[in-house]
């Protein structure tokens, strides 16, 4: 089964030089964590994601869409990357989503993908 | 129940357990056992046949694995193609073969911590025991609607989200092992809390019971498992003790011993013993003891209450949660006298509105000779809702005052 694992972390765990220094040491761990996915044909791919200062969403009401500057909803925790993983059940996705690095009161979401 | 239902009802995990293990599907397996029952009841004359669950096993996989075919046909829209000739999977189970015992997968599945804690309650009960949604809804306090509903979602989420229908691996034991008994136990509180038993929730004491002891023999070196099934024991062993001839409750030092249960507080003694005997103590086996402690006064007459305030003061280093504190407040207002035991009431903050809190406060205050604090207290706790057993004890405690 594909899962999705979405990464919410808090807007501002990497802010001023000490947020720096821990986004260097996440980074790290992601790359290291991806590499090793990957080598064991689960990984089917995952980003990190710009800051969502960077959004830009798009509402459709009435049938118009019109754009908004910014992600969908305001929250303290903000969309910060993806994997999308192939495993057997539930138990491996949650096995490797618990090994995905957060900042601190991160969270890390699972989600089955739809089959159509 | 008559000899046929308890026959099926005792058949019933095994069988929908191996049933879900084979199919994957908890719907299925449940509708296919039921259908299985109603075909028993019409084919088994006056008397079960001596296998019952083989019978049911078989009679259910074959309805299930028809009710597959003809889905499947179904989905080919196809109205007029003849079933299909059976697989060689359809043969092979027609043949005699020990049902797989798959109970544990079943309890793990049902008990999984990806589920929401309530409903895995509802719903181990509902797929494990076979109890109906609507005697769950009254038990848990809710609409039947809503109950339908939580357990829907929750088989929903079992089916989309890719829940394995295995035992866990030993990495993540501990935590999911946790999710079972945690949800066993949600589950037996329920039903002991009401000492009326007139509630809905007393009605499946005798499921946890079951479960409880299933549980026991599925993982016979997990001490907390055999811990959970000594406590569930040596507390129904008293049921029948706790409510005098009026209907009002009984607390334990007081029950009249004659009516307790010995085959249960001899099965629970030999639970907790092996559990003891794996030398990792937990909460279950602490309040295990505390609970074989009470049973203790057959043998000596009297209640150890320095033994159950010691053990309380090991169980409240664990849980730290309002009912052991308060229950340790009272245990050392026994042993050490009233005023102690409202010393360490007095250090709880914030319970003033919860019924056990004021009972007890009653209790040590009438004890410590303050006849006023305790009337208060009384009626403070009367004002809370108490269920009717209860209501007639704190009545006539309140009467018994001085003054």
């Amino acid at each position: 089964m594909q899962y999705m694992i979405l990464i919410y972390e808090p807007e501002d765990a990497y802010a001023g030089e000490a947020g720096q220094a821990l986004l260097a040491e996440i980074v790290a761990k992601h790359m290291a964590l991806a590499e090793d996915l990957s080598a064991s044909g689960v990984m089917k791919d995952g980003s990190g994601l710009q800051d969502s200062s960077t959004a830009t969403t798009i509402i459709t009401q009435g049938g118009r869409q019109t754009l908004h500057d910014g992600p969908f909803a305001e929250t303290r925790e903000h969309l910060g990357g993806y994997y999308l993983i192939d495993v057997g059940d539930l138990d491996e996705a949650l096995a490797v989503a618990r090994r995905v690095p957060v900042a601190d009161g991160g969270k890390v979401e699972v989600r089955p993908l739809a089959v159509y | 129940m008559d000899r046929l239902g308890s026959a099926i009802a005792g058949a019933r995990p095994r069988v929908v357990a191996a049933l879900a293990a084979r199919l994957r599907d908890l719907d299925l397996a449940e509708d296919a056992f039921s259908e299985a029952a109603a075909s028993a009841l019409a084919a088994w004359p006056s008397q079960a046949p001596r296998d019952p669950a083989a019978w049911l096993w078989r009679a259910a996989l074959r309805k299930a694995l028809d009710a597959r075919r003809r889905a499947a046909v179904r989905a080919r829209a196809a109205p007029d193609w003849p079933e299909p000739p059976p697989t060689p999977e359809d043969v092979l189970m027609a043949a005699d073969g020990p049902i797989p015992d798959e109970r544990l997968k079943l309890i793990f599945v049902c008990c999984h911590p990806a589920l929401a804690a309530d409903s895995r309650v509802a719903l181990t009960l509902k797929v494990v025991c076979g109890l109906s949604t609507d005697r769950l809804a009254r038990a848990f306090f809710v609409g039947e609607p809503a109950m339908l509903q939580r357990i829907t979602r929750a088989k929903h989420k079992i089916a989309a989200a890719g829940v394995p229908f295995e035992v866990p691996q030993p990495d993540a034991w501990p935590e999911r092992l946790e999710a079972v008994l945690a949800t066993l136990e949600v589950a037996y509180a329920q039903a002991y809390e009401d000492a009326a038993l007139a509630g809905q929730a007393a009605g499946f004491a005798q499921d946890v019971l079951r479960l409880s002891g299933m549980l026991a023999e599925l993982m016979p070196d997990e001490p907390e498992a055999l811990g959970l099934a000594a406590l569930v024991r040596f507390a129904e062993a008293r049921r029948p003790a706790r409510l005098d001839d009026r209907g009002a409750m009984v607390p334990p030092p007081e029950q009249d011993m004659a009516l307790w249960r010995r085959d249960l507080i001899m099965e629970g003694a030999r639970l907790l013993g092996r559990a003891a005997g794996h030398g990792r103590s937990g909460p279950r086996q602490i309040l295990a003891t505390i609970h074989a402690t009470h049973c203790a006064r057959l043998e000596t007459g009297r209640t150890d209450w320095a033994t159950i305030a010691a053990l309380y003061e090991v169980l409240a280093e664990i849980r730290p949660h309002a009912p052991v504190l308060v229950n340790r407040a009272v245990a050392i207002g026994e042993a050490q006298g009233a005023g102690a035991g409202l010393a360490a009431l007095g250090r709880i903050d914030g319970l003033e509105g919860w019924l056990p809190y004021q009972a007890a406060r009653a209790h040590l205050a009438a004890r410590d000779g303050r006849p006023d604090d305790a009337r208060r207290a009384y009626e403070a706790a009367l004002g809370l809702g108490p269920a009717p057993a209860e209501q007639l004890y704190l009545e006539a405690q309140r009467r018994s005052l001085p003054g």
